[in-house]
């Protein structure tokens, strides 16, 4: 199954990961060679660091990004030298990293890209303008580990969400997991305020009353507080700035009052930190979640190889997850054949043997005390 | 300089820096780092003074040029540290981008400069398009404002490219990992060739460059030069701005303004009162009564005399005064008294400080010297009136006698008699009384003082013989209605 029809309609994508390993690199090449053919340029970077050939974190192996004569590359000065496309470099940022300022480049042949970009969203958002103005098609953004601010509507239009294997060794986990993510950045967009209300509000949260009127959460009261005083009895909607909580929503569920229908809205999916137990709970109490400006799922991909070696059935991976969810799900690793994956035999050896060598490290420094 | 970063700040010549817009980094530098003229420097300082007055004068003339001239310096960069690393060692390709990129940008700074300079005939700047460098950066001739080094640059490249391509085809066509794996490996090989190959030439081209590294550093000062000019003359035209006849002996200014406290009464629906005032060495006395704006006369003295020595032109009409080496101010609310002393210690303190650094002491007789101006704002206040009155006499007799311009502000009582020159703030002298009452008895009861505020005249006039002291209090009491019994009994006193 192929990923291009599911996203050439969107001119910027973001790549998200419920985990490291989750298989993103290998999205990101797909996209890369399905994008071969249609004559359009891509444009290139990250959050933060990514596209190191072997995973910092696992140690692990890792497919490096290869891409095609004239795609377009954001990243950082340190990664150049890992980068052995023929470069051309056309722009300079101003963007500081650790890895210092980001710069652009055009390859001028196909070859192997390391990317490191900005973690800033702004930053970000820019870069994608810059990619534009420069004659790209499609702006792409690989996200680094649980940075979902990344899918923030600013950033891109479109996310694919990629899970698998390596989130939970239990299946029932990481489907349910990855569905509820989905859930959260597909919100329907929220009706209670006017963008007028929103741009002009000051505070936390506004709140709209039952008479119909905006006001804004009194200060030095909190959420819970307002809802359950009777000076806000039906309340219609409540929108917040900023990041939707856990400790936030806790305090007003244990009031153990129903809401009718009240409208809780925040930014976007990314703003929404909470558990699905409280998402769950909120449902259950009448209070419905919504956002200003919601995400688009272009697709969700499961890898059911995992870096740590349990793998998952990839059949009942994809079966399972296409049933949970309304947005398409593939298999990244489908077209890959059997023989293609020594890779991941590899890296299962790597793992054990860091393990024996972790063990034996530590009967050493056993040996050690004991002399 | 003389004075610490708090007195800058109190006199309002941060302000006055703040308020320096330029446009490129290279003019940002010359800000944060401004250039102190000593007194004897003075050819070189007016030189420069008049070439922002050639670019003030050009402004409206050319402001198509200027504008077109300041968006072209802000899409620069500050690559100087590139350019002295490149004496020494090759540059990134990331340098060489920027360094092309800021040649071709001299290319088109150049010909809009030639412009304004046919019309400002600015003297010791010129922008010189730095063309024979670009040469070197352009490989392919193009004007690109990106880095590459093309094929035909050298055959060694040509050849590793060309096969590093095929393999690459071959790539897109491979069908699994069997046989992408030896491409994939033989294409690593043929990118280092590469690699190795663009790194000599970065080496080389660096090494062309050499010869060129000092024009092209002569280029970003000019421009930077330029900016700085650019913002003199701006800011100049905002808030008034004139070329000097530096004296030796004399000061003649003629409607001073200080941009800062401008500012503060105009946010208040208020103007500033120009200060005009004339003196020669040794000491002037500023008196009036309080709130009366002798501090602000004072300040705005050190702010013009100041701003002269940083290369920026005097705010005033006209303006005849020495290039100072420093202007020192003593005042007690900038004192640090962390040094343990009372307000007053700290005073004493300062002053003999600046004493020495002003070459006035016993013990510095001889060492300092230069131009200075010495500014005491109501020296020894915190004291008792009488003690004060005496010590602030002393000071004055003790300055009078000295070569240096001094100025004191005080409401002590026969100082002035021991100064050379003694001006007194107008305030409420040529009020119409009868007019003012009328406004007052319109005005609601409590807005009384806010209409006497705005009749009061901030203004200085010199004190030719002792007229004895001003009767604004007295006034005010008329003017506000003071309950009569008390008033009488004041006017008897009297």
């Amino acid at each position: 199954m192929l990923l291009l029809p599911l996203i050439e309609r969107y001119r910027s994508l973001s790549i998200i990961g419920m985990c490291k390993n989750a298989g993103k690199t290998t999205v990101l090449n797909r996209i890369v060679e399905e994008f071969e053919n249609t004559g359009k340029t891509l444009g290139l970077t990250s959050i933060g660091r990514d596209g190191e050939s072997v995973d910092v974190v696992t140690r692990t192996h890792k497919p490096g990004i290869y891409v095609r004569e004239g795609t377009l590359i954001a990243t950082a000065m340190e990664m150049l030298k890992h980068c052995d496309v023929s470069r051309e470099i056309v722009e300079t940022t101003g963007f500081p990293t650790p890895l210092g300022e980001v710069v652009l480049l055009r390859a001028r042949s196909d070859g192997n890209v390391q990317l490191a970009g900005p973690s800033i969203t702004a930053q970000l958002a820019k870069l994608s303008g810059m990619f534009f103005s420069l004659g790209a098609d499609v702006a792409i953004v690989d996200g680094a580990l649980s940075r979902k601010t990344l899918c923030a509507p600013t950033v891109s239009e479109a996310t694919v969400l990629c899970t698998g294997a390596s989130y939970s060794r239990d299946i029932n986990t990481v489907i349910e997991d990855t569905a509820f993510a989905a859930t959260l950045l597909t919100l329907p967009e929220q009706r209670s305020f006017t963008d007028a209300d929103r741009a002009n509000m000051k505070g936390k949260a506004i709140l709209r009353t039952a008479e119909g009127e905006t006001v804004p959460l009194p200060e030095g009261m909190s959420l819970a507080d307002a809802l359950r005083s009777p000076a806000f009895d039906g309340v219609t909607g409540v929108y917040v700035s900023g990041a939707v909580t856990d400790a936030l929503l806790k305090p007003v569920l244990m009031a153990g009052k129903r809401f009718n229908g009240l409208e809780l809205s925040a930014e976007d999916g990314s703003k929404l930190l909470i558990t699905r137990d409280t998402f769950d709970k909120l449902k259950l109490r009448g209070i419905s979640l919504t956002a200003a400006r919601s995400t688009k799922v272009a697709a969700i991909t499961v890898n059911p190889f995992s870096a740590y070696g349990f793998d998952l059935d990839k059949d009942e991976l994809l079966h399972r997850m296409r049933e949970k969810v309304d947005v398409p799900v593939i298999n990244v690793l489908d077209d890959v054949a059997l023989s293609d994956l020594s890779w991941h035999e590899e890296s299962k050896k790597a793992i054990e043997a860091r393990r024996a060598e972790e063990e034996q490290n530590k009967n050493s420094s056993h040996c050690c005390q004991v002399e | 300089m003389s004075l610490n970063f708090a007195q800058q700040e109190n006199i309002g010549f941060r302000y006055v820096v703040d308020a320096l817009r330029c446009d490129s980094p290279y003019g940002d530098a010359r800000v944060r780092r401004l250039r102190f003229y000593g007194s004897h420097e003075k050819e070189a300082l007016l030189k420069d003074l008049r070439n922002v007055c050639a670019v003030m004068a050009t402004l409206e003339e050319k402001s198509d040029r200027y504008g077109r001239i300041e968006r072209l310096m802000m899409q620069l960069k500050d690559i100087r540290r590139s350019v002295e690393r490149c004496r020494e060692i090759a540059l990134n390709e990331v340098e060489l981008f920027e360094l092309k990129r800021f040649l071709l940008q001299s290319e088109l700074i150049a010909p809009v400069f030639a412009e304004i300079n046919e019309a400002a005939k600015l003297q010791d700047i010129e922008i010189l398009a730095q063309s024979e460098a670009l040469k070197l950066l352009d490989l392919d001739g193009q004007h690109a404002a990106t880095f590459f080094i093309p094929d035909v640059y050298s055959k060694t490249l040509r050849a590793a490219r060309k096969e590093k391509r095929r393999v690459e085809e071959e790539l897109r066509r491979a069908q699994g990992e069997k046989e992408r794996a030896p491409l994939m490996a033989e294409r690593a090989k043929l990118a280092a060739v590469e690699d190795d190959e663009e790194r000599h030439i970065r080496a080389e081209l660096s090494e062309g460059l050499r010869p060129f590294l000092d024009g092209i550093l002569g280029c970003m000062d000019a421009i930077g030069m330029f900016d700085f000019t650019l913002a003199r003359a701006k800011l100049a035209r905002r808030c008034g701005g004139v070329v000097p006849e530096l004296t030796e002996d004399v000061i003649e200014m003629e409607d001073m303004v200080n941009p800062r406290i401008a500012e503060a009464l105009q946010e208040r629906k208020r103007s500033f009162t120009p200060v005009s005032i004339s003196m020669g060495k040794g000491a002037t006395v500023i008196t009036g009564a309080n709130m009366g704006g002798k501090s602000v006369a004072l300040k705005t003295i050190a702010l013009n005399a100041y701003v002269l020595s940083a290369g920026i032109l005097p705010f005033a009409k006209q303006a005849k005064l020495p290039l100072f080496d420093g202007v020192h101010i003593v005042s007690e609310d900038l004192e640090n008294v962390d040094r343990g002393l009372s307000s007053f210690g700290a005073e004493i303190v300062r002053f003999n400080e600046v004493l020495d650094e002003c070459g006035l002491s016993e013990k510095a007789k001889g060492q300092a010297s230069g131009k200075h101006m010495l500014l005491l704002d109501e020296f020894a206040r915190g004291t008792n009136p009488e003690e004060g009155a005496m010590i602030v006499k002393a000071v004055t007799r003790f300055l009078n006698r000295r070569d240096t311009f001094s100025v004191l502000t005080t409401h002590y009582d026969g100082v002035a008699e021991e100064a050379a020159a003694h001006y007194e703030v107008v305030g409420l002298r040529d009020m119409n009384t009868d007019k003012v009452k009328t406004e007052i008895d319109a005005a609601r009861k409590e807005d009384g003082a806010d209409v006497i505020a705005a009749h009061m005249n901030y203004g200085l006039y010199r004190v030719e013989k002792e007229q004895g002291c001003p009767r604004d209090a007295l006034n005010i009491c008329r003017l506000l209605s003071l309950e009569g019994e008390i008033l009488h009994d004041i006017e008897t006193l009297y």
